[in-house]
């Protein structure tokens, strides 16, 4: 057969190409653009950039909407015929969790689409771009999804502000009560890119700064699926915990390995970023007893109940934080332009600034002047056993609240407005 | 010599039966654009060895694809034992009992002797037994396990006569199975078409090496440019060996 | 050194898995000729299906090692007869750009239906634990799935070498005209064939589902580590394949272990250096066109 001979080169650059297509990366800018009447355009435009097809689309995806939709329902029953923004709309578009498709939307919801503020973007990289467009249109984003501590670090702006979580939080809710509670040898393994590499140093910081201490940082591939020999790596010098900062799928993977090994048992497993709807898809029994900080948990009391119901009604599921934080995100934003009497962004920005806001989703909430991030108190969560769990998406036992201050600390040093 | 363009097709030739077992009438073959045969008539009778003979290019072996059914480019028609089997497809003509040895053997690497012997469905009640085969070409019993193409291209050209024999083809395709073999190889291959001749299997036989022709066939077609420009009984062949072997450029 | 024993282990517990679920990809490839870019999805739904039988019907895992391939082979046969079927006379490319949008198609279907978070899969009964081999504790499900893929590659082996459908298979894919003109009806062999390695692929899946994250996009990446054992072992060769499959598990478990910058990397540097040296790979055979 002579196309044999074609098809093996064919098969080996097939594998070469696609191995290289994971990379990609992508810069762009555009003119600024801005408007000061009243209400722009006569409406106000929330744009929801997120990933409505990958990895985070079950954790936030389309339903991020239907929660907007509650925000904007809630509004418009407060302030009736005196709602300052009277047209409000919803815009989406998918970023597919790549940069350079983030920052290229982004540009669009602002200029063609006259978005007023754009919402959620989780990836670190995706939500840093759109921080970037924000910053050269003037124009509001609330960054949810996104866990990088850069957004309220060095690429702070004026514009942007990160509601729900981030790396620093979660290491402080996770690594500082594990090594308090007694944690205090750990390994740590981690994905090796952006978002990885951020939570390592996090951890590794608040361990030894609990007086604990971290033998071994092991990266991993990313996206991986056999982590036999990583489990096995961090399980040598017998430490005390072993923190996983792998996310999602690789999570998944992670987890199954590590309890069919011969680590389990003699080590504690610490999750650095673990969403509600990770527990869903593995099963409580495979996670049963690990302990992660939350963000927010639906089933935490009844005022949070009281909400999933809201949503739940309309989605069939239940909500992940990501899903309560663009709600409290968008009212919050709504509630701030009544404040104000338009939707100018400058105007905007200096309502939101310092504001402290008990909701649904923040408790003890205030939006921190320093570095525009959100600080509210989280809790440390532990995944039900399945004897525990009374209704599906049950899965979480709230074992503690971590205060605001404790979680967040001081305002990023390395932020500067301006 | 001059081209002679009258086709002889009524030769006497003793013993031949009344209805031939292959029988191609108007055959022509085209590759794309170009045709390679014109209008070819020619007829094969159980127990009778038929030559085709020509230079380089006259279309010998696609007369013969076209025989099997793998040249698909193709008007006229072909009769297998009183059947029209210009439609059926290649498998189909061969479980009927058309037998093909390519020019180059034709022999699978990826098989064992014993497996390239045993690959054919059997189609015929007179089809060798593999025993019988082994009693004819020891040689293939010896070498059972070998992978095919381990064998000598004389071996090989054994195997591939053995492999449609024991299939129980009644009519064979032999395309140049003299090509590169030692004269005492060519000599052995002589005697099986003699033998299965006996047996009143057909033989349409492609063949370059003319005095080898003249010691197996009853019956010869000259073709040229396609088209056959000569019928000869083996009589008129070998009387006229030396101006054929001119003609050949031999 | 007992480390060392134990990335062994592991490695060679991979291996064996990678072998079988590369298996399929070299049979179709080796019979068809057809580079099939969604086995990996083809992968993925062998473990998707194991979910919902788990979930929704109560078949577990030893039923679904059965039930799923049988599913799969129908769906093998569907693709065969409906979509690959009709490019097999034309350049490979057009099959190869085929399998790889069907792919696309697969994950997107699987994504719309069951989500992107992925579905819950227990270890079976009785394999949950651990087995001590040469004084290293090792998980009981990847040292059973590590031996099960042996057994079944052997099995194929036998099917391939020592059996009549076997033994015309081989005569198709080396021949498939001189095949026909020896009486066989090569295209009848085509689709069971076809069916038969995207078989493989959903039973690979199945095993995969105790010890991998049942996710729409599992098998996006995993085909990648797939096409490079099929590389290294030589296309379309059994043997090559499952040589390949330990050989890349050993090459990443020491990668991981000693050089973990580079483990992901090492696979295809492996790779690269076996088509310098033997352009066919370790098994294959010198293509005569």
């Amino acid at each position: 057969m002579r196309s044999r001979t074609i098809t093996a080169p064919l098969a080996i650059a097939a594998a070469a190409s696609l191995a290289l297509a994971a990379c990609g990366g992508g810069a762009g800018g555009g003119p600024q653009s801005g408007g000061d009447s009243k209400l722009s355009d006569g409406k106000v435009v929330i744009g929801l950039l997120n990933d409505q097809s990958g990895v985070y689309k079950d954790l936030s995806g389309p339903n991020s909407a239907v929660a907007i939709q509650l925000a904007i329902d809630d509004y418009k029953a407060k302030y009736g015929d005196k709602a300052v923004a009277k047209d409000i709309e919803i815009i989406q578009a998918d970023h597919q969790n790549k940069a350079d498709v983030a920052n290229s939307k982004a540009q669009e919801m602002y200029d063609r689409q006259k978005a007023d503020i754009i919402l959620d973007v989780p990836n670190s990289a995706a939500g840093l771009a759109v921080a970037t467009q924000a910053k050269a249109k003037k124009r509001l984003y609330i960054n949810v999804g996104a866990g990088t501590t850069a957004l309220t670090g060095d690429q702070c702006n004026k514009y942007t502000f990160h509601w729900a979580y981030d790396t620093a939080m979660l290491a402080n809710g996770t690594a500082g009560t594990i090594t308090k509670a007694g944690g205090k040898r750990w390994n740590i393994v981690y994905p090796d890119y952006a978002f990885g590499q951020d939570m390592n140093k996090s951890f590794t910081k608040v361990i030894k700064a609990n007086g604990g201490t971290v033998g071994e940082s092991i990266p991993t591939p990313f996206p991986n699926d056999n982590f036999a020999t990583f489990i096995t790596k961090a399980g040598q010098g017998n430490p005390d915990v072993i923190g996983t900062m792998n996310a999602g799928g690789d999570l998944i993977n992670f987890v199954k390995q590590f309890n069919q090994s011969s680590v389990k048992g003699k080590v504690q497993l610490a999750v650095g970023l673990m969403f509600i709807t990770d527990i869903h898809s593995l099963g409580a029994d495979q996670f049963a007893g690990t302990q992660f900080t939350e963000p927010w948990y639906w089933n935490f009391d009844d005022t949070n109940r009281k909400w999933a119901d809201r949503f739940k009604e309309k989605t069939n599921t239940r909500p992940s934080f990501a899903h309560a934080a663009n709600y409290s995100a968008a009212l919050n934003y709504l509630k701030a332009i009544q404040e104000a009497g338009t939707d100018d962004a400058d105007a905007v920005v200096s309502k939101l600034e310092g504001k402290k806001i008990d909701d649904v989703f923040l408790r003890n909430g205030e939006v921190r002047a320093a570095d525009h991030n959100v600080t509210h108190d989280v809790y440390l969560a532990e995944v039900k056993s399945p004897d525990q769990v009374t209704e599906e998406w049950d899965l979480e036992k709230i074992v503690k609240t971590i205060p605001a201050a404790e979680a967040y600390g001081d305002a990023n040093p390395a932020c500067k407005m301006g | 010599m001059p081209e002679r363009t009258e086709v002889v097709t009524s030769q006497p030739r003793a013993g031949a039966p009344r209805r031939p077992l292959l029988e191609v009438v108007g055959l022509s073959a085209w590759y794309g654009e170009a045709q390679v045969l014109s209008d070819v008539s020619l007829d094969v009778g159980s127990g009778e060895v038929v030559t085709l003979v020509g230079r380089n290019g006259a279309g010998k072996t696609t007369l013969l694809r076209s025989v099997m059914g793998l040249h698909k480019q193709t008007r006229g028609s072909v009769t297998f034992e009183g059947l029209e089997i210009t439609r059926r497809t290649a498998d189909a003509r061969a479980r009927l009992g058309v037998g093909w040895v390519p020019d180059d053997r034709g022999i699978y690497a990826t098989l064992s002797v014993e497996e390239n012997l045993l690959l054919p469905p059997v189609v015929h009640e007179e089809a060798w037994p593999i025993e019988r085969v082994y009693e004819s070409f020891p040689v293939l019993h010896e070498r059972r396990d070998f992978p095919g193409t381990k064998l000598s291209g004389g071996e090989q050209q054994m195997l591939a006569m053995a492999r449609v024999l024991r299939m129980g083809a009644r009519m064979l395709l032999l395309d140049e199975p003299s090509e590169g073999l030692a004269p005492v190889i060519v000599q052995r291959i002589g005697e099986i078409i003699r033998e299965i001749k006996g047996q009143g299997v057909g033989v349409l036989l492609v063949e370059q090496n003319v005095k080898f022709a003249a010691t197996v066939a009853d019956r010869h077609y000259l073709l040229a440019q396609g088209r056959v420009v000569e019928h000869l009984d083996n009589r008129q062949f070998q009387d006229r060996e030396s101006e054929l072997l001119t003609y050949l450029g031999m | 050194m007992s480390a060392f024993v134990q990335y062994t282990l592991q490695g060679l517990a991979a291996g064996g898995f990678y072998a079988l679920s590369a298996l399929g990809l070299a049979v179709i490839f080796g019979v068809l000729g057809v580079v099939n870019f969604s086995h990996g999805a083809c992968y993925m739904l062998g473990a998707v299906i194991a979910a919902v039988l788990l979930a929704e019907v109560g078949i577990h895992f030893w039923v679904a090692l059965l039930v799923v391939p049988v599913i799969m082979f129908g769906v093998g046969v569907l693709i065969e007869r409906l979509l690959v079927r009709w490019l097999l006379q034309l350049d490979p490319l057009y099959n190869f750009l085929l399998t790889f949008g069907l792919a696309l198609v697969l994950v997107e279907a699987v994504k719309r239906r069951y989500g992107v978070s992925g579905l819950p899969y227990e270890v079976p009964a009785g394999l949950s634990g651990q087995i001590t081999v040469a004084g290293v504790g090792l998980p009981a499900y990847q040292v059973f799935a590590c031996l099960f893929s042996v057994a079944i590659c052997l099995l194929s082996w036998l099917l391939l070498a020592k059996t009549r459908v076997g033994m015309i298979v081989r005569a198709s894919t080396e021949a498939p005209e001189r095949t026909r003109a020896l009486g066989i009806n090569v295209g009848l062999w085509v689709t069971p064939v076809f069916g038969f390695g995207i078989a493989l692929a959903g039973l690979a899946g199945v095993l995969a589902a105790p010890f991998r994250a049942i996710t729409a996009e599992m098998g996006s990446n995993f085909v990648i580590v797939l096409f490079a054992v099929v590389v290294i072992g030589g296309l379309g060769s059994i043997l090559g394949a499952v040589v390949a499959g330990f050989l890349v598990g050993l090459v990443e478990a020491y990668g991981v272990a000693y050089a973990p910058a580079y483990a992901q990397i090492a696979i295809f540097v492996l790779m690269a250096i076996v088509i310098l040296v033997r352009p066919s790979g370790l098994f294959g055979r010198e293509e005569t066109a």
